[in-house]
């Protein structure tokens, strides 16, 4: 699991090793994740 | 054999020269790097940096040319000390030495040597990056192997990926 | 003793050389570096001076701590009246320079007249003298740095110097140390070369004294990990300023195509990640946990493999999205030009996307660009461009006045296009969806300017609650709102102050990160490095006479509330994209003078934005100019 902020709502979450995209649990904005750094997740856009 | 040695790793210096700063506050009570017993050599147009510092020899070379028996070793921390009192400032520790370990004080007439601050040196203690580590000899090759490894196991997947 | 530290007055023109003691007063006053510069800028200089004449005053200001083992500590002011803006003149430089100056046995240096021939200034404890750089004159800032320590013989001298754009006057010249440390904005470089003074070179082996020195140790150790805990200067230790770019890219708060766009869509290979291809480990100023700043190589323009340190954030904006050039070579190639010529990174790619801009909408034509194509995202263009700023060659020389006289020359409605004010660029931050940055890059002192005042932290969603702690009143968490964002900007500006005025990196205090060491943590710095008493009501008012200084000079020569604007395009033209709560914005006229009524308000100056009386005599100012130095 990696910690990421949501960049709509600001709050933090979890996302799975790997995963390509992310819901965000107190908004439900989807993401695009990309994994630029061993384990650490990045949010890449808009799903 | 020393317990704990100062593990110098210069390919992660970033140049900040923290370890200088803390070295002479704390030695020295005044900030003023030229009285540091530690240094950082600084290519700076290749962005190079190497720490240089006393590395406390088994055999210290400063020991065998002293003409005064002003070193010893201190059996708490294993650092090679020299005794100012004795020390009648000839500097041939410094003119000896490889490592630039023993260094001329031109304020006090003495050398200048690194005594891992009674144990606790601050250089290691403020080096964020880890260029500069206070650790078990057993850890500092352990440390060492890893990294080689690591190089290796990189050259490896280069290897398997390729027809 | 701790604080019997000295100024050098120093006159090119006579070549005379005065050494005085810095009173007590003027540290409890103003403690260092920006701080006695602005009290020297208003002192010193004349209203109305021409900012490229002898007349002006150039100021270094070593910060009040420099030289402590924490926070980047290694800092150095450099004021003057700004040619590019005619406004404050101020920029702040890392790098080792300042702690070396202060070594020598220096903490100010007041430098004004005009040398006959190039010189440069040597500065080996306590000595000054005036050296012949007629040698050094033409040479790009590594190769004077190298010149100058074979000169004496010595590797570990620290020069701040002047490239070629300022021999060549360029209004946005910097001042230049190391590989890429640079005093950027404001033309600070200019008025070095206005004055034939092409560098300042220090080597000290002096002891700087320290009040409580064991305790300081300990406390600097407690202030490194304070920093490196937080979970910006983490990242930022690996990514450098360029980790701005994930979050304000994806989101949309970056000016693109000039200011048609607010996200760079093709701009994934801007991502700091890609600075891996490239970097072989980071490096950092004096005393600097965080080392931000990368070492890498890459080809340049023409082929050849250079080394080079950054870039940072505002080069990914000024070479990479302002100009639509996607790559993140683009961006390593043109850092590295910008510094070897001593140019402003940011004025730079600022002017060349208005440029670009114009010539898309045929404002500009060919023969007036020497024919070169100002296509957005021609990366040969940004080179070459870059290139004739500094050499004033062609259209080159149109642009390296900078915004207001290149507007006089091009005329056609280009000023419209123009982000910038006071006549200096705004970084390539959109500003559109957020109220707050937008006051502060009005009212900033030195033109737009994103390092006078920016609440960065603005941009987190913080809970009220702590908002309301730091700023010390209510403040909404919503980036996109107005409420309580002038007292966000009045807070940062005098922590900034503050930080300039010690002389530590801004990064380690509340800027981006939220949990920095701030106001408690200076006092207890001060406290056991000098002795001094300055609790955190007082240290505020430090940063509020300092910020207020700068506004009595601006004053003086001649701005008023009228200049504390922003672009038009900012209230016409919404943010065609991004997030849904940055999309479609402007500033709201009205909500934007509301936020400046209530700015001045908080300062406690008119409604023209002039400090009134009673606020001047709190502070202590009714009788500037007060020649105390």
């Amino acid at each position: 699991m990696s910690e990421v902020r949501c960049l709509n709502c600001l709050k933090r979450f979890q996302v799975p090793q790997n995963a390509e995209t992310a819901t965000c649990p107190h908004c439900n904005t989807k993401f695009r994740i990309s994994w630029p750094a061993l384990g650490q997740a990045k949010v890449r856009g808009l799903a | 054999m020393m317990e704990r040695i100062l593990f110098i790793d210069p390919e992660k210096c970033t140049g900040c020269r923290l370890c200088e700063t803390a070295c002479s506050l704390r030695n020295e009570k005044v900030l003023n790097p030229s009285l540091s017993r530690i240094h950082v050599a600084k290519w700076e147009t290749a962005g190079l940096y190497i720490p240089v510092v006393c590395v406390q020899c088994e055999s210290p070379i400063c020991q065998t040319v002293c003409p005064v028996r002003a070193v010893s070793r201190d059996e708490k921390t294993g650092a090679v000390v020299i005794d100012a009192d004795v020390c009648v400032g000839c500097r041939l520790c410094a003119l000896y030495c490889p490592f630039a370990g023993a260094q001329i004080d031109s304020k006090k007439g003495k050398i200048l040597k690194c005594d891992l601050c009674s144990g606790e040196p601050v250089c290691a203690k403020f080096c964020d990056p880890k260029a500069l580590q206070y650790v078990k000899a057993t850890t500092a090759n352990m440390m060492k192997q890893r990294a080689a490894a690591q190089r290796f196991s990189e050259l490896m997947k280069k290897m398997l990926l390729t027809p | 003793m701790v604080l019997n530290r000295k100024i050098a007055y120093i006159n090119l023109s006579t070549r005379e050389v005065v050494q005085k003691p810095i009173p007590r007063e003027m540290r409890t006053l103003y403690l260092g570096g920006r701080g006695i510069n602005m009290y020297l800028l208003y002192n010193h200089i004349q209203p109305r001076t021409d900012p490229l004449s002898p007349e002006n005053v150039l100021m270094i200001g070593t910060g009040l701590l420099c030289g402590i083992p924490c926070l980047g500590s290694g800092r150095c002011d450099i004021a003057a009246k700004s040619p590019l803006t005619s406004a404050v003149g101020d920029s702040n430089i890392g790098g080792f320079f300042a702690p070396e100056l202060r070594l020598a046995g220096y903490d100010h240096l007041v430098i004004s007249g005009k040398a006959e021939k190039p010189v440069y200034l040597w500065i080996s404890d306590d000595e000054i003298t005036v050296k012949n750089a007629s040698h050094l004159w033409g040479q790009d800032t590594f190769e004077t740095q190298t010149m100058i320590r074979k000169d004496h013989d010595d590797e570990d001298i620290k020069s701040i110097v002047i490239g070629i754009a300022g021999e060549n006057l360029v209004r946005f010249a910097n001042v230049r140390t190391g590989m890429k440390n640079s005093a950027g904005r404001t033309g600070m470089g200019a008025v070095m070369g206005s004055k034939n003074l092409k560098a300042i070179a220090v080597r000290g082996t002096l002891s700087i004294e320290y009040a409580h020195p064991d305790e300081l140790l300990d406390y600097c150790k407690e202030m490194n990990d304070m920093i490196i805990g937080t979970r910006w200067a983490r990242a930022q230790s690996k990514w450098g300023t360029m980790i701005i770019y994930s979050n304000t890219n994806t989101t949309g708060l970056i000016r693109t195509k000039n200011f048609q766009l607010n996200r760079f869509a093709e701009g994934e290979d801007l991502e700091p990640e890609n600075i891996d291809r490239y970097s072989f480990g980071t490096s950092g100023c004096y005393g600097c946990v965080v080392h931000c700043r990368h070492r890498y190589t890459v080809k340049d323009e023409n082929g050849e493999t250079i080394f080079a340190e950054g870039p940072e954030y505002t080069s990914l904006g000024a070479f990479g999205t302002m100009v639509n050039c996607p790559k993140m070579e683009t961006v390593l190639r043109a850092n590295h030009l910008v510094n070897k010529y001593g140019i402003d990174t940011l004025e730079t790619g600022g002017l060349i996307a208005w440029a670009m801009e114009l010539y898309e909408k045929g404002i500009l034509t060919d023969e007036q660009t020497d024919g070169l194509k100002l296509e957005w995202g021609n990366e040969d263009v940004v080179y070459e461009l870059i290139r004739k700023m500094a050499t004033r060659e062609g259209f080159g020389n149109v642009l390296a006045d900078g915004f207001k006289p290149a507007i006089a020359k091009i005329g056609k409605g280009s000023d419209y296009y123009a982000i910038q004010v006071k006549g200096m660029s705004n970084l390539h931050s959109d500003e559109r969806p957020t109220p707050s940055f937008a006051l502060g890059i009005a009212t900033s002192t030195r033109g737009a300017d994103h390092l006078r005042s920016r609440p960065a932290i603005d941009l987190y969603g913080l809970p009220k609650e702590l908002l309301e702690e730091i700023y010390e009143g209510p403040v909404s968490p919503d980036s996109t709102s107005y409420e309580g964002k002038p007292r966000m900007i009045w807070w940062q500006e005098r922590l900034y102050a503050v930080t300039d005025a010690i002389g530590t990196c801004k990064f380690q205090t509340v800027f981006c990160a939220v949990h920095a060491p701030q106001w408690n943590e200076y006092s207890k710095l001060i406290q056991l490095a000098t002795g001094m008493e300055l609790p955190k009501t007082q240290l505020m008012d430090v940063g509020e006479r300092i910020y207020t200084l700068e506004r009595l000079f601006n004053l003086r020569e001649g701005f008023t509330r009228k200049d504390d604007a922003i672009s038009e395009r900012y209230f016409k033209e919404p943010t065609p994209i991004g997030f849904p709560n940055v999309k479609g914005k402007t500033i709201d006229r009205k909500q934007f003078e509301k936020m400046l009524d209530e700015y001045y308000t908080l300062h406690n100056w008119d409604s023209n934005g002039v400090p009134t009386k009673e606020a001047l005599e709190r502070l202590g100012l009714s009788k500037e100019p007060s020649h105390m130095i």
